[in-house]
């Protein structure tokens, strides 16, 4: 470029710029929010029953993986909560042909990392590796993922230490609160239980482990999705069947049916000697992601206790200073879920504290949500997973959600479509549905002796140990 | 194929008539932009009977301005669909917007009216005084270890105030602080020509331009304010010292070693010796000392520990760790088997395979992180401020790969020695007991 054209370009900039005036006692205009364009997958399905998602995005030189099983903890047998998790922990500790250290050596020469994790619904390997060394990536996860073999010292290892981890957890409040509101809305079926017990990690041994891999994590229970700079498509297809075609198809078990107790209040009360805080959960059974009842739902949940801004943090905290934390979660599973309303208070404040989430929870049932909020909370939403979409692990697990849940495939294109679409009508209704204090149920842990008589004024209230 | 090393994030970088220094980083594939302020301000800053005064100022830049209302900056990016957030280090304090990139304009206004209009009131002051407080009292009081490494750790490693001072600062201290300070301090600080703002994700370069020309162009500057001295003693007396920590259930022991200057030869070979100590599951901490020895539980070490990163970290500073260790052993026996890691490189070097281990792993960890655009923005604006110099996003990594062996030997050799270590042991106390101060 030459000298007269940067100077030109240099007065038509300043002409450009002087024009700009702008009101700053106001929030500038915006457009709407861009609709998401997912990257497109291509989808396909091995011989032995694998599912394939492959998503190319090659701004980085980097590959992420997700290889999702439905073998979450609700398969766990009754005295035993835990193991799928334990599963989980120790899949990378050994393999017939590799010591843990190995695995671990050969991961970081390639730049990799493979772990995996067991929620209530599905277990899931995650791994990223930078994508020059794909497929040496592709033996370790083949061999962790058909061979692990749990060998007896790390097995040890880890029940020594997920003892420890689980005494330390059974030393706060919350995870008691936690614990019982699950129980008390899922009852009977296996999604009541969050935790394992110190004589549930007593009893694992190696069979048990090898029992669980051996007939869970096959591959036609499975889904695997690889995101990222990967080479064309017959190529990485070419490397996903040498490696994991061998693998043995085999039929899963299938999942427990839903059976929840039905929506009766109950009131529990977790004995703490000793607490001058009361930590409460006020729930209710909720619906899954494909539920018509979900998006209405979860703006619901939103509008009483997502975030800095809604309802119980505006109440509970900024106006009454009855407490430091004041939300509401929403955690749908695969069949039902789970609302929750949680806050944390001194005991004198227990009274004024469960009226005024009984008060919030039944404002949204009698009053349409006025526009303005109701606004604010799409754009929250909205914003909030648009953002999540960034990283090769955003897109990747949401992925894996779509497809553990069995949702349709314009799930995550639809999803801030259908979060705008939510009429104050319908949240109206869900609300009436899971937020009505005649059927929400209550967990307080806290001092017994000091809170009892409070809390059996909002009904007839059971009083449990914490253990 | 793309080798990791050859990663290139664009930007463009220029400064505005009063100073304030622009890097845009243009990344259209998501619809999310980060705004991202940082000044060159930190707690080394503060004065005498202002301790905690960063930090304290940085809340007050919540507090509204001009044109937004008081409590209504959370609200404004929350209702937007973003995230916010900011935070108070040694050399800088950095303040961010995560919007959905249609909603730039919103991110550009609230940054430029607070950097314009702050709401300096009593009432602010006073208000966030006690904010301040009760975050002291639930995130540091209230909390194991927290208290002896904010406040104890910096006291013992080292010597200029400025840089032993408590970052989170005395009760005594927030309560003198008056409006005019903190008048005085916005005006010194928060001048455009000591910012460096950064637009990072989906914007287009002409029409971002525009906006941060017309958000920031007319903010006047101030003269370049000065910067204290930092400068610790030449020679290092080692010391080793117990704290009695009545909220901690597992002991816990910090050590460290004083660093070299940021960027220089000996920094790099150190940041690579930390990978090979501490990075993941291979690393010799994990196998030698979590698996092996099991006395360590959990650790954590960088460069710059316990309020910076090797990325962020500037002289004078450490190379220093935290081993939470099995009750079974003693502090001064988990100190020694962290010394004998580090005699080990000492004595018989570092071989290739596992150096080159070692860099393959600090290669991918740094590619992954790159990939929000908050991560790239913090990046670039940090570049600019420490080293003048963004394009080490795109270059610095090709120091670090450059490493050899020899150079990790040497360092090890040259820092790492009992003679130049403090040790903090943090052991569990009876409920009863007062900390011990």
């Amino acid at each position: 470029m030459n000298k007269a054209n940067v100077a030109l370009i240099a007065v038509v900039l300043a002409m450009t710029l002087s024009c700009q005036k702008i009101d700053r006692t106001k929030p500038p205009e915006t457009k709407d929010l861009p609709a998401f364009k997912l990257p497109s997958l291509y989808e396909t399905e091995l011989a032995n029953g694998l599912r394939v998602v492959l998503v190319e995005d090659k701004r980085f030189p980097l590959v992420t993986l997700r290889l999702t099983f439905e073998a979450g903890s609700k398969y766990d047998p009754k005295d035993l909560p835990g193991l799928a998790e334990a599963a989980a922990s120790l899949l990378t500790e050994g393999t017939g042909d590799r010591p843990s250290k190995q695995i671990a050596e050969e991961l970081a020469d390639i730049g990799g990392s493979i772990r995996a994790a067991a929620g209530p619904d599905g277990f899931t390997i995650q791994g990223n590796v930078l994508s020059e060394n794909l497929p040496k990536f592709f033996d370790l996860l083949a061999d962790v993922t058909m061979h692990a073999s749990f060998p007896q010292d790390e097995v040890q290892l880890y029940k020594k230490r997920r003892t420890q981890e689980l005494l330390a957890e059974r030393s706060e409040a919350a995870f008691w609160a936690d614990e019982k509101i699950a129980s008390v809305v899922f009852g009977p079926h296996p999604y009541a239980r969050l935790n394992p017990t110190p004589e549930s990690i007593a009893r694992l041994d190696r069979g048990l482990l090898a029992s669980f891999h051996g007939s869970r994590l096959v591959p036609n229970n499975a889904v695997l999705i690889l995101l990222g700079a990967i080479p064309p498509r017959m190529e990485t297809l070419e490397l996903i069947r040498s490696r994991l075609g061998p693998w043995q198809k085999k039929d899963a078990e299938p999942s427990p049916a839903p059976e929840f107790p039905g929506s009766v209040r109950k009131i529990v009360l977790v004995d703490r000697p000793g607490s001058v805080q009361a930590d409460i959960r006020m729930g209710h059974i909720a619906v899954d992601r494909s539920h018509e009842d979900y998006f209405p739902l979860l703006v619901a949940n939103t509008i009483l206790g997502g975030g800095a801004s809604s309802r119980m943090f505006m109440n509970i905290r900024e106006k009454q200073g009855f407490a430091y934390d004041a939300h509401s979660r929403l955690q749908p599973r695969k069949n039902g879920g789970l609302f929750a309303a949680v806050t944390q208070v001194r005991n004198e404040v227990l009274e004024p504290a469960l009226k005024s989430m009984e008060e919030e929870m039944k404002r949204l049932v009698d009053e349409p949500v006025p526009s303005g909020e109701l606004a604010d909370v799409k754009n929250y939403l909205s914003g909030n997973f648009v953002m999540g979409l960034e990283t090769q692990g955003g897109l990747a697990t949401q992925l894996s959600t779509v497809k553990l849940m069995g949702l349709p495939d314009t799930y995550l294109e639809t999803y801030t479509a259908r979060i705008r679409a939510v009429q104050p009508a319908q949240i109206q209704a869900v609300a009436a549905k899971y937020f009505s204090p005649q059927t929400a149920s209550i967990v307080v842990v806290g001092d017994a002796s000091k809170i009892r008589s409070t809390l059996e004024k909002f009904g007839g209230v059971t009083v449990e140990k914490a253990q | 194929m793309l080798a990791a090393s050859d990663i290139q994030i664009p930007f463009e970088k220029y400064t505005l008539k009063n100073g304030m220094r622009v890097i845009l980083a243009p990344d259209n594939s998501v619809p999310v932009v980060t705004v991202y302020v940082i000044y060159g301000v930190g707690a080394r800053s503060e004065e005498k009977g202002r301790t905690g005064f960063a930090h304290l100022f940085e809340h007050m830049m919540f507090q509204g301005s001009a044109n937004v209302p008081k409590g209504q900056h959370f609200k404004f990016v929350e209702s937007n669909g973003g995230n916010l957030n900011g935070s108070t280090h040694s050399d800088f304090t950095d303040y961010f917007q995560v919007l959905p990139s249609n909603k730039l304009a919103v991110g550009l206004w609230l940054e430029s009216d607070r950097m314009r209009s702050l709401a300096i009131t009593e009432e602010n002051l006073a208000n966030q005084k006690e904010a301040v407080k009760q975050e002291r009292r639930l995130s540091f009081d209230n909390q194991p270890y927290a208290t002896a490494i904010v406040d104890h750790w910096p006291q013992i490693s080292f010597q200029n105030w400025q840089n032993s001072h408590s970052l989170i600062g005395s009760f005594e201290d927030l309560e003198a602080a008056t409006v005019a300070d903190v008048a005085r301090f916005f005006k010194t600080y928060y001048a455009p020509n000591n910012a460096v703002l950064v637009l990072s994700g989906d914007i287009k370069s002409g029409e971002a331009k525009k906006l941060v020309e017309t958000y920031f162009g007319d903010i006047p500057s101030q003269p370049q304010p000065k910067h204290p001295d930092l400068s610790e003693p030449e020679t290092v007396k080692p010391r080793s010292e117990v704290y009695k920590d009545p909220l901690a259930q597992v002991p816990g022991v910090v050590i460290g070693f004083p660093g070299p200057a940021r960027r220089s030869p000996d920094f790099y070979a150190l940041a690579m010796l930390d990978v090979l100590l501490t990075g993941g599951d291979s690393s010799r901490f994990q196998q030698n000392l979590v698996k092996g020895k099991q006395s360590v539980i959990q650790y954590e070490a960088n460069l710059g520990w316990p309020f910076a990163s090797f990325r962020d970290y500037k002289e004078p500073g450490h190379y220093a760790m935290f081993l939470l260790y099995n009750p079974v052993f003693k502090g001064a026996e988990v100190v020694q088997h962290a010394q004998q890691e580090l005699e080990k490189i000492q004595n018989q070097g570092v071989d290739e395979r596992e150096l080159n281990r070692v860099k393959t792993y600090f290669r991918a960890s740094t590619v992954a992180q790159l990939q929000s655009s908050l991560s790239r923005a913090s990046r670039l604006g940090q570049y600019e401020l420490f080293d003048g110099d963004p394009g080490l996003i795109n270059t610095e990594m090709a120091s670090f790969l450059a490493v050899t062996a020899d150079q990790i030997q040497a360092v090890a050799r040259k820092y790492l020695v009992p003679e130049r270590r403090f040790v903090l042991d943090i052991v569990p106390a009876p409920k009863t007991e007062k900390p011990k101060k």
